[in-house]
């Protein structure tokens, strides 16, 4: 074998041995992990809010205001019963038997049509809607306007809706999260207390029998001056805020109605002003803007991300391997079987393996954890990353910009290692170098923004940035020319970053006592390989 | 004189490190399958020397033929080097990083694992071949590292202080790692500060002192050459020692001590001052010892 070669695995097998290596590849997903866990856990564990109301009005608003509150947790019902009906899930017998019959329908009805999911979406909305509405209304009312076969298909779905309402006053909140999270009745749940006025809600809230009260002023519609919330807690707002959400919107029709304006008007009239996001393609062909191409356009500020961490944390790794190498003496022993190049060119590539190990195991995590254990909670990724892990060319370039600006770094940092004794030491060499490479952090978002602006092309062409710049350009995407020139111009700075590393390390590595001057390096560079000597004492 | 191959060549090689002079046109020629000990005090120039024979540094002047070449990169597989600044692996296993050594050298993996386990099992060390290096205690280390210059079979061997910091027991197993090897037919080079240690093992040694070769050749051309003295062993108070006629230098070590007489002195007038005085245990004539030899030289030089 390459003698070269096995100083690379030598250093490879010995790095798996380490606990910094484990900590390295564990880390990701224990953050990944608690990013999405302990958000989840600390929702889990909040007490369900008890709280009263005292009605002041004269027309029922508190009874709409619960009505309408229970709209999106019947939308997420139906949802839920639907898809457990679906799947052939078991949990489909433990929802009511009127949610069940609907949810029958539904999934007869949209495999009948085929429907697509944003109209599935769309239904399961109306739907929910109306039944929030039949519940109220009054049977005779409509069997007086409607041919009776119509009336008998709607009182048909009224009667299921007042069993749904009637089943949702009774349930529990404990019961509510069987169905699933992220019910509202599983969170807040309206008690009556049978106070008469606020001095027994105050005496109540002290005894802690409830977690806050509500006052609704009996001129609702005209001031909100006299509407109060008290709660000891001050800081967790999600009551109020869930509360007061409904209010509004049962006012508002109120106030609506007070000024005799049409419901369908105001709908008309509130209807979203949005202007569609397009692009155009290469062709000239126009692209619609959906969540998929905005995530493109930002994904490279995530891979740059992880681009530069990888470089940086890697690079770090090789240098402080090259000052223990150099501190426990055994450099001269190495160099007596093997030349300075094989071992630098042995380390550099011994670490790149431990590095692109670290960083496939992240890649695969993310993959796990998108693929099967974020649909196996429940839960949506933040935004679809798939698409980007299909992309070939965007993965190829981002190994190969990963592994030129390790090179290029590694020859900085495997220089900087050989010529210094201690850590301390070299920290104040690396200075410049991490300074240069903030450069890419601080002009990401400028340069997500604009591509192929002056800024974004002046730094691709700058060597030390132009694996995280042209990363960060990705979207835009850089025209072929500055594909070619900037990547000659990378590669030509790794060649002689080496080349100059090679003769530095060669006299560096044997040198003991305080760092040379950045003079003296220039010597050693210029000078023919042997002929020059570090200044130790024997 | 029958022509031997040497393994070792120097020519008036010298090497600076700015104004100071490490080496200073040595030259020196050692024959294949012989010991020889590199001697002088610390800082005389010995590492340099190794150093340079490793061509790890280049001289300044002068040249050097290692088993025939020029440059030792060019013959590394069939050295050994056991450097002045010892240190291993520390997480690596004692087995192990024997057996990485050979492979550095251009063994098979193969016959590299069988060589490292023979080796430690040959030389007491079997119960540690699976232990880390932090494990092992600094004589186990610096055993371990003199193994791995040699697991190759090299033809020629240079150890820089291999007895350094080891207890008496580990000297003995040392010695013999170096005769064993000569027994083999290789050429061991050695340096060191302790006289007694080349004076028990070396065919020749070589004298260095600020860079300079104060004198080389076989232990018996080297003792042959100097006047004998006296070798006495006593209890008392050595004061009397230093009062004594006709003696030309005295090395007192207070139980013992070297006495060299003036010319025409008879060793027996000495021998009756003592008595009585002084309780002597041992008094004999003999050779100089390699430290007679190196403080004689050295002062001399000194003198110049």
């Amino acid at each position: 074998m390459n003698k070269g070669l096995l100083v690379a695995l030598r250093e490879y097998l010995e790095n798996l041995r380490t606990k910094t290596f484990w900590i390295g590849i564990l880390l990701f997903p224990l953050i990944l992990v608690l990013s999405i866990g302990v958000p989840r856990l600390l929702s889990d564990a909040k007490d369900v809010r008890r709280f009263a109301v005292l009605d002041r009005s004269d027309w029922g608003v508190l009874e709409k205001i619960e009505t309408r509150a229970a709209f999106p947790d019947m939308r997420k019902l139906l949802q839920r019963a639907l898809a457990a009906k679906e799947s052939g899930d078991e949990d489909f017998s433990a929802y009511p038997a009127a949610i069940r019959a609907t949810a029958q329908d539904l999934a007869t009805e949209f495999q009948r049509n085929d429907t697509s999911a944003r109209d599935r979406d769309k239904a399961l909305g109306a739907l929910s809607e109306m039944f929030v509405a039949l519940a109220d209304l009054d049977a005779a009312q409509f069997r007086a306007m409607l041919p009776p076969k119509m009336a008998d298909e709607i009182e048909k779905y009224q009667k299921r809706a007042q069993e749904i309402r009637q089943w949702y006053r009774d349930l529990d909140p404990d019961e509510a999260e069987t169905y699933g999270r992220g019910l509202a009745r599983g969170r807040y749940q309206r008690v009556d207390t049978g106070a008469k006025n606020e001095e027994e809600l105050q005496d109540q809230l002290n005894k802690g029998e409830i977690f806050a009260y509500f006052v609704i002023d009996e001129n609702i519609v005209d001031s909100s001056d006299g509407n109060l919330y008290v709660s000891k807690n001050t800081t967790d707002d999600g009551l109020r805020e869930w509360f007061s959400g409904h209010a509004r919107a049962v006012v508002e029709k109120k106030r609506f109605a007070k000024k005799k304006i049409d419901p369908v008007v105001v709908a008309a009239i509130k209807a979203p002003v949005v202007f569609n996001a397009n692009s155009v393609d290469s062709d000239g062909a126009a692209v619609v803007r959906t969540q998929q191409t905005v995530t493109r356009d930002y994904a490279p500020v995530a891979f740059v991300y992880v681009l530069w961490i990888a470089v940086f944390t890697i690079s770090q790794m090789l240098l402080t391997n090259t000052i223990e190498e150099k501190s426990n003496r055994i450099i001269e022993v190495l160099l007596s079987s093997i030349s300075p190049i094989q071992l630098m060119f042995g380390k550099i590539a011994g670490i790149a393996a431990t590095g692109l190990t670290v960083v496939l195991s992240w890649v695969l995590f993310l993959f796990i954890a998108l693929k099967f254990v974020l649909p196996a909670l429940d839960m949506e990724p933040p935004f679809d990353l798939t698409f980007i892990l299909q992309d070939k060319i965007y993965l190829a370039s981002f190994v190969a910009y990963f592994l030129m600006g390790y090179l290029l770094y590694a020859a900085l940092l495997v220089g900087i290692g050989s010529v210094c004794n201690s850590l301390k030491e070299a920290q104040n060499l690396m200075t410049p170098v991490t300074l240069v490479l903030m450069i890419p952090l601080f002009a990401m978002f400028p340069i997500v923004q604009d591509p192929n602006g002056t800024l974004a092309r002046v730094l691709s062409y700058v060597p030390p940035l132009t694996p995280f710049v042209m990363m960060n350009r990705a979207a835009g995407p850089p025209s072929v020319n500055d594909y070619i020139f900037t990547t000659i111009l990378l590669v030509a700075s790794i060649v002689i970053a080496l080349w100059a590393a090679a003769k530095i390390f060669r006299v560096g590595i044997l040198m003991t006592g305080k760092p040379p001057r950045l003079r003296e390096i220039l010597r050693w560079l210029r000078s023919p390989v042997g002929s020059v000597t570090a200044k130790n004492r024997d | 004189m029958i022509q031997r191959k040497m393994s070792l060549v120097l020519d008036k090689v010298s090497k600076r490190f700015g104004d100071f002079t490490a080496v200073d046109e040595l030259s020196l020629e050692i024959p294949e399958g012989s010991i020889c000990g590199f001697l002088g005090q610390n800082g005389a120039g010995k590492t340099t020397a190794i150093r340079m024979i490793m061509s790890i540094l280049y001289p300044d002047e002068g040249r050097i033929e290692v088993l025939g070449e020029s440059d030792a990169l060019r013959v590394k597989d069939r050295l050994g080097y056991l450097p002045e600044e010892k240190g291993l692996y520390k997480k690596m296993k004692a087995a192990e990083i024997l057996s990485y050594f050979g492979r550095l050298k251009g063994m098979k993996r193969h016959d590299a694992k069988d060589k490292s386990r023979s080796l430690l099992e040959r030389y007491g060390l079997k119960d540690f071949a699976d232990s880390r290096c932090e494990a092992l205690s600094k004589g186990m280390g610096q055993k371990v590292q003199i193994l791995a210059a040699l697991i190759h079979e090299p033809e020629l061997v240079i150890l820089d202080e291999p007895f350094s910091g080891l207890d008496p027991v580990n000297v003995e197993v040392v010695r013999e790692i170096i005769l064993d090897m000569k027994r083999d037919g290789r050429t061991v080079i050695f340096s060191t500060h302790v006289m007694e240690q080349a004076e028990q093992i070396c065919d020749s040694i070589m004298l260095i002192h600020h860079g300079k070769k104060i004198l080389d050749g076989s232990l018996s051309e080297i003792k042959g050459g100097d006047s004998s003295g006296i070798r006495l062993d006593y209890d008392g108070d050595g004061e009397v020692l230093h009062s004594l006629k006709g003696v030309s230098r005295l090395n007192d070590a207070g139980k013992s001590a070297e006495i060299f007489l003036e010319d025409g002195v008879d060793p027996q007038s000495i021998l009756e001052a003592l008595v009585g005085r002084i309780r002597i245990r041992r008094f004999d004539l003999r050779e100089p010892s390699l430290h007679e030899i190196f403080v004689r030289a050295v002062g001399a030089d000194s003198n110049e």
